[in-house]
């Protein structure tokens, strides 16, 4: 466990380096990734497939970079796009290419539809809590007026 | 007629939104960047339309004023989070208090001027991202070193695409087929154990994760031309990764090499 927190935190802090991430958020884009990773894993190693995990997956590092953006006082994109791209399915991009080239169709078809699924739990993740964070934070400010 | 101080105004509302774009930000954050700055500036009426390609501004002094429309139109699109992050503070900063117009071109001017993380950082940075991917798919020990060295050839011939304007579709397929060739290669030679970690490594620093973050968050803000135009980029970009690597995978079969 503590293993794959290293890996996906270390993967995140290098691709927060090629998207020129603010030297001093680095760090903590990397534990948005690794939490991300982290939930992943742990929703597979509790037998869920892998599209339920990606969701949950992506569910952490929104819901985390969202709690950051406030926290910081920062985008919220500039945590995000970085901890999202480990659960982008781009090994399932290279299976499917490797049974095409297999000329295994029955086995392309269902690879395919994973990666697509799978990006797509990763496009519903991401919209549900960004409408969830937007949704608390109208909520939130109206409370605080009304109060006035 | 337009004064001088509104065309600086303007000046100072596009070149935000311009370099906003050109740095990855989504569309709301770019249309409500330039109609803030405008309306910090005291004009009446802004309406803003920003698409990936182009940022259109209109602004109406009132019913004794003049309409005035601009169009700008943005070539070529990168990341850079840092950017993003200044121009957000900056917007603010420039709304809350009494920051003059020419103040705010000067710090515009700072931060269109700010580079990115020096060449063999980033090259580190690649190789970060392809050995510890190559780890978490299953890699050895030896697998990480071939994963950061194809990873970094990789990057380096996308930086070199880049210089002479290559299209999307072009660069990231050579750059796949590129990093599938050195991991089998590296793998014939006798260093890796498992060439399919090795690959899923080198092509992850291509992955379409920017267009599809940006997709999802320009759909749910409303803006579906943009929210379009970045989903079928994110589908061109896998699309392309993967026939990058198909072809490099067969043509590595044709020229004899197993696998």
């Amino acid at each position: 466990m503590l293993q794959a927190f290293v890996f996906a935190f270390c993967t995140t802090a290098g691709f927060s380096i090629l998207f020129h991430v603010p030297k001093k958020h680095i760090l903590s884009a990397g534990f948005v990734g690794a939490m991300g990773w982290m939930t992943y894993t742990w929703f597979i190693a509790s037998g869920s497939g892998s599209i339920l995990s990606c969701f949950a997956g992506s569910c952490a590092v929104a819901l985390i970079s969202e709690l950051f953006a406030r926290f910081f006082k920062d985008a919220a994109t500039v945590f995000i796009i970085p901890g999202i791209l480990l659960l982008v399915p781009g090994a399932n991009m290279y299976y499917t290419m490797l049974a095409i080239l297999e000329g295994d169709v029955e086995r392309t078809a269902s690879v395919a539809t994973e990666t697509i699924l799978m990006a797509g739990a990763i496009a519903v993740a991401l919209l549900v809590v960004a409408s969830a964070a937007k949704l608390l934070a109208l909520m939130a400010r109206k409370l605080l007026t009304d109060r006035k | 007629m337009i004064n001088r101080i509104q065309k600086k105004v303007l000046i100072l509302a596009m070149r935000a939104g311009e370099l906003m774009m050109k740095s990855g930000a989504e569309i709301y954050r770019v249309e409500d960047t330039v109609t803030r700055i405008c309306k910090a500036c005291k004009i009446p009426y802004v309406e803003v339309f920003a698409t990936p390609t182009g940022i259109f501004l209109s602004l109406d002094e009132g019913l004794d004023g003049e309409m005035h429309t601009f169009i700008k139109r943005i070539k070529g699109t990168g990341i850079d989070l840092e950017k993003i992050s200044r121009i957000n503070h900056f917007s603010r900063e420039f709304t809350n208090t009494s920051l003059s117009v020419d103040e705010g071109l000067a710090i515009l001017k700072m931060i269109a001027g700010i580079k990115p993380y020096p060449l063999l950082l980033r090259m580190l940075g690649a190789a970060v991202v392809a050995s510890f991917t190559a780890l978490i798919f299953g890699g050895a020990l030896q697998d990480f070193i071939c994963a950061s060295i194809a990873g970094s050839c990789a990057y380096l011939l996308s930086m070199l695409l880049d210089k002479f304007d290559t299209n999307l579709f072009i660069r990231i397929f050579s750059c796949c087929a590129a990093a599938t060739f050195v991991s089998l290669a590296l793998f014939a030679a006798g260093l890796g154990s498992n060439f399919n970690s090795v690959i899923i490594g080198s092509i992850m620093i291509f992955l379409p994760g920017v267009a599809l973050t940006n997709a999802v968050r320009d759909t749910l803000a409303g803006d579906m031309v943009s929210g379009t135009s970045k989903g079928i980029e994110a589908v061109v970009i896998a699309v392309s990764i993967t026939s990058g690597v198909g072809v490099a995978l067969k043509l590595w079969t044709f020229l004899g090499g197993a696998y």
